[in-house]
């Protein structure tokens, strides 16, 4: 599977939710898109290329925006797709992708308190290594490594 | 019965790690499950941000202290994308040579430990004993018996001693004869048997949705293993078979990592004839020093010298022993990654807990973890 085997089977769904699809290393290629247009866009790939296994999910910081990205992987074409949107760091929030990929829940909690990307709909976001109440979000560019952090940690369960 | 949350851990002899599995039970079924995870957390994703190139494979062998191998590897074949290198055909046959023992390694501490689970103590001895003698053969090479810091971005730190190959060969007939009494120990066993049939289904559909992979995914019935569906370094020059089960319970995972060990000696034995017969660099060349010398100290210039190459960014995927790990690699021109993801194979598989665990006895629970074989090393990171 070539980008434009992707492209031209993703456009007539998407219409102007797709950005672009481009050679990505190790990958089928790199889907670019709207973030508001992020669940019609994963049941396509899911439903239409076949890409039935969400692998990760995660989510980068480059300061003026957010990029979260998705792996999937289809049996059939033994190939990975990478999935990628630009969300505004001020209003970074994407529709989750566990109801398409079950498998998303776990990836999207860790994105959430790492990077603080907030999934919509996301049936269960709290924190996954982080303990409960952590107000930071630690891969973030203005979490500093050498500054030390306070925290007063609260016990989960009483 | 009332219904009521119980915590199996983070100090339990069924998390072999520290994790914390709340259960919810009433009397003795499982109702619902919610593994805490976390336990573990060194942000060695953030750590990284902070790491020339090569340091982050000191990292990596602590992500999974059973498999460091296989996160060296994973990582190093990201990073040499992301900075657009290519190893040596000695250095591809190398890195299978330790991947393969390091999945039989990794094995037999998943045997050894998931039969003591079940209450065999005694296997738990042979399958330790066995696995000492993969790690005196790391040690020979690397000189660590589990962070060895060996691989390096553009080939591996050094070659294996002389008398090494005879030596591995010996190991080799050794572990195929054993492998034989842990199947009679085992599958003979009939309490063995009644303990792990039909216990902790996870169907092949299942696994798909809810992103398993591995030993979990082969033993549903899913022909899939990134060896032979993507193939890497060296596998592609390499003849083994995909071990598959098809009872999807705690027999078929044991089956399937039986089998998997079996193919590793199988692709070990042509790997040592292959580097008996192929002498050469292990070390791409023209690397800048601070990239490419192995032992070059902290603080000498050449460590320090400005990167020579282009931005880009790299993605590769492994099987390590547990499932599929993936790394994603952004090189922004920098001395250092500017992000770095790693893909657990065991944090998908634990995710999935209630898929596994919910309808069976609370006393099903440890060997029905035992058989995810849990490293939280690699889920917390």
């Amino acid at each position: 599977m070539q980008p434009d085997d992707i492209a031209r089977q993703l456009a007539p769904k998407l219409g102007d939710g797709l950005l672009s699809v481009e050679p990505f290393p190790g990958t089928a290629g790199r889907v670019r898109f709207r973030s508001e247009r992020a669940l019609e866009l994963f049941r396509a790939v899911r439903d239409d290329l076949h890409f039935g296994h969400l692998s990760m999910v995660g989510a980068i910081d480059w300061v003026d925006h957010r990029e979260v990205f998705y792996v999937a992987w289809s049996d059939a074409a033994t190939q990975y797709l990478f999935l990628s949107t630009d969300v505004p760091a001020s209003a970074a929030h994407v529709e989750s992708a566990s109801s398409v990929w079950p498998s998303a829940n776990w990836h999207e909690r860790e994105a959430w308190e790492m990077v603080d990307v907030t999934f919509d709909n996301h049936p269960d976001l709290r924190h996954l290594l982080m303990p409960d109440g952590y107000a930071f979000h630690p891969l973030l560019r203005s979490f500093k490594l050498h500054e030390p952090e306070e925290l007063e940690v609260k016990s989960r369960h009483v | 019965m009332s219904e009521m949350w119980i915590n199996m851990g983070p100090q339990h002899p069924m998390t072999h790690g520290l994790w914390n599995l709340r259960v919810k039970i009433d009397g003795e079924m499982i109702l619902d499950v919610d593994p805490e995870m976390g336990y573990l957390h060194r942000g060695i994703e953030k750590i990284s941000e902070d790491r020339h190139y090569n340091e982050v494979i000191t990292l990596m062998d602590r992500c999974c202290y059973v498999a460091g191998f296989a996160w060296e590897h994973l990582y190093i074949q990201s990073a040499e994308q992301a900075l657009g290198l290519r190893p040596p055909e000695r250095a591809e046959y190398l890195r299978v040579l330790c991947d393969e023992f390091q999945r039989i390694a990794s094995h037999l501490m998943w045997y050894a430990a998931f039969v003591q689970d079940i209450g065999l103590m005694s296997p738990f001895l042979y399958g330790m004993r066995d696995r000492d003698l993969v790690l005196d053969l790391f040690q020979s090479y690397t000189g660590a018996r589990m962070t060895y810091e060996y691989m390096r971005v553009g080939g591996v730190r050094n070659d294996v001693p002389p008398g090494f190959t005879d030596q591995a060969r010996k190991v080799l007939d050794w572990l195929s004869d054993r492998f034989v009494e842990y199947d009679q120990l085992c599958l003979g066993s009939t309490i063995f048997r009644e303990r792990c049939d039909d216990l902790g289904t996870l169907k092949a559909n299942d696994c798909v949705a809810h992103g398993v992979t591995g030993p979990m995914l082969r033993a549903a019935g899913l022909k899939r293993d990134l060896r032979k569906d993507r193939p890497y370094a060296a596998y592609d020059r390499l003849e083994f078979d995909v071990a598959v089960a098809d009872s999807a319970d705690v027999t078929a995972r044991y089956l399937v990592r039986m089998e998997e060990m079996r193919q590793s000696v199988r692709i070990l034995r042509q790997v040592v004839d292959w580097l008996d017969r192929h002498p050469g660099p292990v070390l791409a060349e023209r690397l800048p020093r601070w990239l490419g010398a192995p032992y070059a100290p902290i603080g000498n210039e050449g460590y320090l010298l400005k990167r020579h190459y282009a931005k880009g960014v790299g993605f590769s995927a492994v099987e390590e022993p547990h499932g599929e790990a993936q790394a994603y690699v952004v090189n922004d021109g920098g001395e250092h990654p500017y992000r770095v993801k790693f893909r657990s194979p065991v944090f998908a598989n634990i995710s999935a807990a209630r898929q596994y665990l919910v309808g069976y006895h609370v006393a099903d629970i440890p060997p029905i973890m035992g058989s995810v074989d849990v490293c939280v090393g690699e889920v917390d990171r």
